[in-house]
């Protein structure tokens, strides 16, 4: 993967009704990963700093980068709130 | 002089054994499907309808003289135009999704009309060819006057030939059921699962939604419709027979199979037009008591008749019945701009009316109806893009709907790898489809694929306009302009 690349991810928010294709870059963090899919489901879901980003069952702390946390293009992420993370 | 039932099998069974071909040449399993037997287990094949091709033409003959006359007494443009805008819409959702989709049904029934293993069986294909001729031609004649009147009607005839993302996942099953299926997989996907098991919803139930809002012409239209499918979805029946008597396992796999693809159809075509699209005060039964009562009962109480088993995932398709058209159809409204009708925002009667229906899934929906009626009333009227997304979505690579599997708490989407690519599927049947022919869909792309390969627009706007072939004149709206009681402050006044 090229530095700074374009990563496309299916991202599922808590509390939506469909999985929504966000884009974002190797070097964004997970709190930018965050923002941009809660920012694309704003319509149907307000923005929550209880929202925490999961994939493949773990958390994923909001300042690494998407490259270190090993997302690659089309992953699932998930947005979910603390409680039922 | 024989009496009809003395010469009628005369007309009808006239295969004889051939000589100077082999019967694998003349019906070549290629064509005429698996598993390949001799005419020997077939020549059984009969149907309750036994209609001779007098009879035929003599009943269609009728059938469009009655729907000429309800034509000319009410199916202009003033009659339409008396209908609610949220009906109308169900009228485009319908008129664009079906009648096209009649004419490819043409091809299919063409195939067994010649490939067919019973004679009987190949001319009551025949008639059923005959059949969805009609079908196609009626609504584009009806809707066809309206086009002049509003523009979002000519999608009757312009949908299947576009790139919209429901015309996708549209031509994705019609084309596979109606125009790639050989006779067998035909007769148990179309005539037995989609005609017997589901048409009731849009013949009987959303024929009698029309009664209630007055739509006389498309009453009437579909209930001339249904008697023709009434007949031609009896070919399928004779073929499961035969076919869970030699090949039990793949019996079960098309019944399975296609009862999950043509849920998912209906339950956009259908579910929306019972659960929103139909003013209040006319609703008499919510889509799911609907498809409990027409699909639930009535389908498990068929197959079990025939020997077989419920499909194996009966409780994610019982559950989906609670949530799944309510998720797409706040996901449609949200991105209305993409589809070819308008949208109603629920008003709180509404509201409550489906909390009463759906009392195990509304709890989590009404947050989503919440937050857009806040957002709609902070907007005020004619603020569409308030109230509508702007990033892609995700589809089903095997669907090719948005993915709104599963609930608001828990999205049943699966990313799946295979052979360096990625699918993501919106529920396990779905996922399980794929994974059982994959030589049958790998090769089609999803429009996220199609975007993220540069055939397609990533720009929401430039997708519609470019790549759907939608305007501004013909995509969907707020069907009020978001002028609701319950987004204003009093009538005429400003937005809260």
């Amino acid at each position: 993967m090229t530095p700074d690349a374009l990563v496309p991810l299916y991202g599922f928010v808590e509390g939506d009704t469909l999985g929504l294709l966000v884009l974002v870059r190797t070097t964004d963090t997970i709190a930018r990963l965050s923002f941009v899919l809660q920012e694309a489901a704003q319509v149907r879901v307000a923005h929550d700093p209880q929202f925490v980003v999961r994939h493949r069952d773990l958390r994923l702390e909001p300042t690494l980068t998407v490259a270190a946390a090993g997302l690659t293009a089309l992953d699932r992420v998930d947005l979910v709130r603390e409680a039922s993370a | 002089m024989l009496k009809r039932q003395e010469w009628l099998d005369l007309a009808r069974k006239l295969d004889w054994t051939y000589s100077y071909v082999q019967e694998r040449d003349v019906f070549p399993e290629a064509m005429s499907g698996r598993p390949w037997l001799e005419h020997a287990h077939w020549q059984g094949w009969d149907e309750p309808y036994r209609t001779t091709f007098a009879e035929y033409v003599t009943g269609q003959h009728e059938k469009e003289g009655a729907i000429s006359a309800v034509r000319d007494a009410v199916g202009k443009v003033a009659d339409f135009g008396r209908h609610d805008r949220a009906w109308l819409s169900a009228l485009k959702l319908h008129g664009a999704t079906l009648p096209l989709a009649e004419f490819a049904a043409v091809i299919g029934n063409l195939r067994a009309a010649r490939f067919g293993r019973d004679s009987a069986w190949r001319i009551t294909a025949a008639f059923g060819a005959l059949d969805e001729l009609r079908h196609t031609q009626i609504p584009l004649a009806v809707l066809h006057e309206l086009v002049h009147w509003d523009p979002q009607f000519d999608w009757t005839h312009r949908f299947f030939h576009t790139n919209e993302w429901v015309a996708v996942a549209a031509r994705h099953f019609v084309d596979e059921m109606l125009l790639g299926s050989n006779p067998i997989e035909f007769a148990i996907a179309t005539n037995f699962v989609f005609e017997t098991g589901f048409t009731n919803l849009q013949f009987v139930g959303l024929s009698a939604v029309a009664h209630a809002v007055g739509d006389r012409m498309f009453e009437k239209m579909v209930q001339s419709i249904q008697t023709d499918e009434a007949r031609h979805s009896q070919i399928g029946g004779p073929v499961l027979r035969t076919l869970v008597e030699h090949d039990k396992a793949y019996a079960q796999y098309l019944v399975d199979k296609w009862f999950w693809r043509a849920w998912l159809f209906f339950a956009v075509v259908t579910g929306f037009a019972m659960d929103y699209l139909t003013p209040l005060e006319e609703r008499k039964q919510s889509f799911r008591e609907f498809v409990d009562e027409w699909i639930v009962e009535q389908f498990e109480r068929m197959i079990h008749e025939y020997g077989l088993e419920r499909p194996w995932y009966w409780a994610e398709f019982q559950k989906s019945t609670r949530y799944y058209h309510h998720l797409l159809y706040a996901s449609a409204y949200t991105y209305r701009a993409t589809v070819w009708f308008d949208l109603v925002l629920p008003s709180p009667e509404e509201r409550a009316w489906l909390a009463e229906k759906y009392p195990e899934s509304w709890p989590e929906l009404a947050p989503v109806w919440e937050r857009i009626t806040e957002r709609c009333r902070a907007a005020g009227p004619g603020m569409e893009w308030f109230t509508h997304g702007v990033t892609p979505v995700g589809f089903c690579s095997l669907c090719q709907l948005v993915l709104c599997g599963g609930t608001p708490g828990k999205n049943s989407a699966r990313v799946v790898e295979k052979d360096g690519r990625r699918f993501v599927f919106c529920s396990e049947p779905c996922a399980w489809i794929f994974e059982r022919e994959p030589e049958r869909y790998t090769a089609h792309r999803t429009i996220v694929e199609r975007i993220l390969a540069g055939e397609a627009p990533a720009n929401l706007i430039e997708l519609v306009r470019d790549y759907f072939g939608l305007s501004e004149a013909t995509w969907g709206k707020d069907a009020h302009g978001g002028r609701y009681p319950f987004t204003v402050d009093a009538p005429g006044g400003s937005a809260a």
